[in-house]
């Protein structure tokens, strides 16, 4: 499989959950391949966080197909920073809007929440598709 | 002369005066496999969808060819669709100056929607919610060439930027990044940095057809669509047809310019004097491929593919680091096919779209506004030829 193709299905899964959450009067019919997600990663931008609630949002998509994931982040989900040495601790207060992270995460009843976040750099400056 | 020499000499004379590819032609070169792909892939370029195979419920064409038909599959249409976001220039605490609208159905908001999902929410097409701070018209890119500038290694677009202006020429240039951090080279603003996902965000934002690439539908102002709505199982469109779709535009060969007559010659040499060639760089060679066609080619694309400030009069919606007013240097090649210019259209020839160039571009539409009669129409007769 070509790289970004691998790279797509990963970020897209995440939406699909969501998705999957809604009744649908179709999923009778539904193939029986279908992912059933419990724990996915997604890649992209920050949207926004907050940290009263400690959630993080996350732009992420395929082409003009754009879609935001929205993560909680227990106080005891490890946020490390790739940009700045391999594995080095950082809080969620100091991540920024525009940061690219990787999330590792789960589904729950309440909605996503991250098992990990490493920060790969800025949107601004790049990052190379294979980190 | 032997029978060898004689059929070398044939095949000499076949290969040179073997005519450009037309329109919606395969690149030259292609193996039997790859031109067989370019053929399955055509099909599903072709293809009509509907409810029942996928189309919608939101959507803006039923089809990749709807929109890209003139003069041949590839090519440009009239449809304009809406993009909108909201841009801040001093953001909320926590926000990125540009907010893309994604969590409320953004940032491609579909003009049509089906039958069923009419019924179901009463509305003809998406809403745009009352936080866009602008809304863009966008007319349909001619895609032919484009496996070429998808083979264009990042490191020579790059080689282009100036985002600074260090050299002080009043030309920035800057790239534009996905939201992982990945060159981007494919849209208006340059956010898409691949072929492939420039065709399966397409088939999921503009026909409502999901892959297994994007395999859920867009959502209305955020709410998911009702799921009687979409009576197609997801994925709607097999993850080996959405490769066959992408092999034939990568493929499609570029619109072959015109012979150069002795005024269009002139006209190149003005296109450059004025200014105009800072921008719409002549060309890119592209970098290694697994197809041969493609490899270590010359594309006269006549762009930078970086972003540059064209001025408020064009500006319109921010994505990913584009601002506003931030536009990609459109590709000039196929320009002869277009019969509206600049983003959104509003400009009916060639010298009305010079002529609203702004920003980056207003030294450049000066000197051209500047130039004797003679040296503008020569100028529009070299764009008339690519």
């Amino acid at each position: 499989m070509h790289p970004a193709t691998r790279v797509s299905l990963l970020f897209l899964i995440a939406p699909l959950v969501l998705a999957a959450q809604q009744p649908k009067t179709r999923a009778d019919t539904a193939p029986a391949t279908r992912p059933a997600v419990a724990h996915d990663s997604v890649r992209g931008a920050v949207r926004a966080i907050d940290m009263h609630a400690r959630t993080l949002e996350v732009t992420t998509g395929i082409g003009f197909a754009i879609r935001v994931v929205k993560l909680q982040v227990p106080a005891d989900v490890p946020i490390t920073d790739k940009a700045r040495g391999q594995d080095a601790p950082m809080k969620l207060a100091e991540l920024k809007a525009g940061d690219v992270v990787r999330a590792r995460f789960g589904g729950r009843p309440t909605g996503f929440v991250a098992y990990t976040i490493e920060r790969l750099g800025k949107m601004s400056t790049g990052v190379e598709a294979k980190q | 002369m032997n029978r060898c020499a004689i059929v070398l000499a044939a095949l000499c004379a076949i290969a040179a005066c073997q005519k450009p590819p037309k329109p919606g032609e395969p690149l030259r070169g292609l193996s039997a496999a790859e031109r067989a792909r370019f053929d399955s892939g055509r099909a599903v370029f072709d293809s009509v969808f509907t409810p029942e195979t996928g189309l919608g419920p939101l959507f803006n064409a039923d089809g990749c060819k709807e929109c890209h038909e003139d003069p041949a599959d590839g090519g440009t249409g009239d449809e304009v669709e809406r993009h909108a976001t909201a841009f801040r220039a001093v953001p909320p605490s926590g926000m990125r100056p540009c907010d893309e609208l994604a969590a409320q159905g953004g940032f491609v908001f579909q003009n049509h929607v089906t039958p069923l999902l009419h019924a179901a929410l009463g509305i003809d097409s998406e809403p745009i919610p009352a936080a866009a701070t602008a809304v863009g018209r966008r007319t349909t890119p001619l895609i032919l060439g484009f496996g070429l500038l998808d083979a264009v290694p990042d490191s020579e677009i790059l080689a282009y930027a100036d985002s600074d202006d260090r050299d002080h020429d009043g030309i920035s240039g800057r790239p534009n990044r996905f939201f992982d951090g990945r060159l981007g080279r494919f849209g208006r603003k340059a956010l898409v940095p691949a072929l492939r996902e420039f065709n399966d965000g397409a088939l999921a934002a503009e026909q409502g057809v999901t892959t297994p690439a994007v395999p859920t539908e867009e959502t209305v102002a955020g709410t998911p669509v009702p799921a009687a709505t979409d009576p197609a199982p997801d994925p709607e469109l097999s993850a080996e047809k959405a490769e066959l779709l992408t092999a034939f535009v990568r493929l499609l060969a570029p619109p072959a310019p015109l012979k150069m007559s002795a005024e269009a010659k002139h006209g190149r040499d003005v296109f450059a004097h004025v200014g105009c060639a800072r921008c719409h760089r002549p060309s890119f060679t592209t970098g290694d491929s697994p197809i041969a066609a493609l490899r270590h080619k010359e594309v006269f694309a006549y762009t930078d593919l970086l972003l540059h400030d064209m001025g408020p009069d064009l500006g319109d919606i921010c994505l990913a680091l584009a601002t506003p007013t931030e536009f990609r240097t459109e590709p000039l090649m196929g320009l002869r096919f277009k019969k509206q210019f600049l983003h959104d259209g509003r400009a009916t020839t060639v010298e009305q779209a010079i002529q609203q160039h702004g920003g980056e571009g207003g030294r450049a539409r000066d000197l051209f506004s500047a130039l004797p009669a003679a040296d503008r129409a020569a100028l529009l007769a070299f764009l008339k030829t690519l």
